[in-house]
């Protein structure tokens, strides 16, 4: 294995300051959501990690979740922890397509074998091969042989980590998430629709960080940013709790923030940290805009029902099914109390 | 598809049908069955009076007995209250009622819900408890007895645990809610909840028939 | 329409989260008084309503140091009306925030040189030492000439 510079080295031949590095400890620990005492253990550790090497591959997706991490320009803090992991293949951000790039994935894999990340986003057909290829190779193959040398895999939002919306009834791809196909390595799921940012710049400053995955909850997300739902972090809590809820998108309860459960809202049922961590570098979120939760990092979201259907809403099958019920258990009723009643009027006249 | 989904599905629409049928079944069965008049008349013809006056007498406990029988007499109309309180003004439930009636109605804040529900739930083990150290309680009780309130008890339980998240996770904790909910449906027709249609008209029924019997004084 | 703040949504809305805050805050200024030991609250851990960053800063006031940091983009370190409280906010070089602090401590660790620095400002000092002295060698022969 190439000996990989530390990231301590790297900042430095950058031309990174002390105070930058410590800038740069502050944020990672915030990504980690550690606590900010964690700081000076975050920057020794930090110091003399390794640069771990990435291989980024791509396959049912929008782009979305690569969108949501790069949308920005000019280098962010975010942006700093993909200076410092050495990404050697993604072949969405690389400038080389098809065979060559190929070429660059196959040395990567090599050069680190045992030891290099490799991040998933989107779904893998098992359908048909060709619904979805890449210099000819189907995504199951390429998923296959790359994971093989890998240290972990990090699937990088809900399409990886659970199917997503390719795997939406009736599913025509036969999706699946990396999950259902590896089943030999570490699996970390960054789940979301896109995930946020730094819920993925947060694992890989975790691995960088400690050389270790974060803790995970039973769907195999990291506890540090899915381990509390929505509704638990959510600010409009107090009208839930108050039983104040908007009933429609422009009402006045709307109007005044109250809570938008009955609006559809999942957020009781979606683990992620979007409450608290926010979006547009904490700017806001949906229900803070005043749209319910979509429930977008929990496995199928895109079949639970509608958007908009509360979560108390049961489908109970109507007022026609249960008069038909109802004429049914008439008639049987009717039929059984004939019966008796002959059998009344039997016994009745063998006694007479 | 998860817990949830079935239980708010396929789960909640065959209840549904069972109940539907059940009570139909169990309604129409025992109007058709009524004796076609009474054999001891009623002393004076009066039914819809003397029928209405059944209703309420039964409903407060008889004089004699009002002293020995107020822990039963207070309890029982407590957890009732508490019981419709609970299903009809939380929050979260109008969706369900709306769902199914089309309409819905005020509801209150969900600390009052919360407050009232452990009080329902701690009454209805309370009773449950005298039923089974009971002597003479335990010898006259069925196993319909049992199971009407342990079913009546499932859905508070499951609610409170999943509006104050703990157990499994919420998902789940709906799901069990929800499931609760039809069992309570699927039980109804079979057994002693059947009540909440029978109490009012069979008191009504034999008022009726009978008017008050013994000697006027 | 000119902007978002002409729509007339009334948002009011109190996590509760300020007050205990500020409880901590008091206490966290005690144990420095005592022991000397800082504390650092991370703003974005915990859940805030849309005003209520704005209701803390106001309440914790203006006080007499504010700096700026230019490292990895600017940060805004600024003591408030309390002193040994400080309100601290990292952003990128895009502008964009990367974190919300408050530091109650002296004065936030990041504001002072760093060893590392110092010494590499050591280093470039003496090699410009150094350079100086080697052209003024050259430019005394120069002119000896
Ligand atoms: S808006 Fe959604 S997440 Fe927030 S309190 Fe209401 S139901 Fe919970």
């Amino acid at each position: 294995m190439a000996r990989l510079e530390t990231v301590g080295e790297a900042l430095a031949r950058q031309g990174v300051s002390r105070r930058a590095f410590l800038k740069f400890c502050a944020a990672t620990t915030s990504l980690m959501a550690l606590p900010p005492s964690m700081i000076p253990r975050v920057a020794a550790a930090l110091e003399a990690a390794r640069r771990p090497s990435v291989i980024w591959l791509s396959f049912q997706e929008c782009t979305g979740c690569t969108e949501s991490l790069t949308r920005s320009d000019s280098p962010t803090v975010e942006g700093l922890i993909f200076d410092v992991i050495s990404l050697d293949y993604h072949h969405t951000l690389l400038a080389a397509a098809g065979e060559a790039a190929e070429l660059d994935r196959k040395q990567a894999m090599e050069e680190n074998w045992g030891n290099y990340l490799v991040v998933v986003d989107g779904s893998i057909p098992l359908g048909n091969p060709g619904y979805s290829t890449i210099a000819g190779i189907s995504n199951v193959d390429m998923l296959q042989e790359t994971v093989e040398g890998a240290a972990a895999v990090v699937a990088v939002g809900t399409c990886a980590a659970f199917g997503g919306i390719p795997h939406a009834d009736p599913n025509p791809t036969g999706a699946v998430g990396v999950g259902e196909i590896v089943k030999d390595k570490p699996i970390i799921n960054v789940s979301g629709c896109p995930p946020i940012p730094v819920a993925i710049t947060g694992v890989l400053a975790q691995y960088l960080t400690f050389g270790q995955l974060p803790e995970m909850d039973e769907l195999g997300r990291p506890k540090a940013f899915f381990g509390q739902s929505i509704h638990d972090r959510c600010y409009r809590r107090p009208f839930y709790d108050n039983g104040q809820f908007a009933e429609s998108f422009d009402d006045e309860g709307a109007r005044a923030g109250w809570c938008l459960f009955k609006l559809g809202c999942k957020g009781p049922i979606t683990y992620n940290a979007c409450a608290t961590v926010k979006w547009n570098s904490g700017t806001s979120f949906p229900i803070e805009a005043g749209h319910p939760c979509l429930g977008c990092a929990e496995p199928n979201f895109w079949d639970k029902g509608g958007f908009y259907q509360p979560l108390s809403e049961v489908e109970w099958g109507g007022w026609t099914q249960l008069g038909t019920a109802a004429a049914a258990g008439a008639a049987i009723g009717a039929a059984s109390a004939l019966a008796a009643r002959s059998k009344q009027k039997k016994a009745r006249e063998e006694e007479a | 598809m998860t817990l949830l989904d079935f239980a708010r599905g396929p789960a909640m629409q065959w209840a549904f049908v069972i109940f539907g049928i059940g009570v139909a079944w169990r309604l129409v069965g025992m109007f058709l069955l009524l004796r076609d008049r009474a054999k001891a008349r009623a002393r004076r013809d009066a039914p819809v009076s003397d029928g209405t006056r059944a209703i309420i007498m039964r409903s407060v406990p008889p004089k004699e007995l009002e002293h020995h029988i107020v822990f039963q007499h207070v309890s029982g109309y407590a957890w009732h209250i508490g019981f419709f309180v609970t299903i009809l003004f939380f929050g979260p439930h109008m969706p369900f009622w709306k769902s199914i009636l089309g309409f819905g109605w005020p509801t209150l804040p969900s600390e009052v819900i919360t407050v009232v529900g452990a009080i329902t739930i701690a009454v209805l083990i309370a009773l449950l408890v005298r039923r089974l150290s009971h002597p003479v309680l335990r010898v006259i009780s069925t196993a319909d007895d049992y199971i009407s309130v342990i079913v009546t008890i499932l859905p508070l339980l499951t609610g409170l645990i999943s509006y104050a998240n703990i157990g499994f996770d919420k998902e789940t904790n709906l799901a069990l809610h929800l499931l609760s909910i039809v069992l309570v449906l699927v039980w109804f027709p079979f057994g002693k909840l059947m009540h909440l249609f029978l109490a009012f008209p069979t008191r009504y029924k034999a008022g009726a028939d009978y008017g008050r019997k013994g000697v006027a004084a | 329409m000119s902007g978002l703040g002409d729509i007339a949504v009334a948002v009011e809305i109190t996590t509760g989260n300020v007050t205990p805050l500020l409880h901590e805050v008091r206490h966290a200024l005690q144990r420095l008084l005592d022991t000397g030991e800082p504390t650092v609250i991370d703003l974005h851990s915990l859940p805030l309503a849309p005003g209520e960053l704005a209701a803390l800063e106001n309440e914790l006031g203006e006080g007499e140091v504010s700096a700026t940091l230019n490292a990895l983009g600017p940060s805004l370190l600024r003591e408030t009306a309390v002193p040994g409280v400080w309100f601290v906010t990292h952003r990128n070089a895009n502008e964009e925030i990367t974190g919300q602090y408050l530091e109650i401590v002296k004065i936030p660790a990041i504001l002072e040189a760093q060893e590392v620095d110092i010494r590499l400002g050591i280093a470039a000092l003496s090699e410009n030492l150094e350079q100086t002295k080697a052209q003024d060698h050259r430019d005394t022969q120069d002119g000896s000439t």
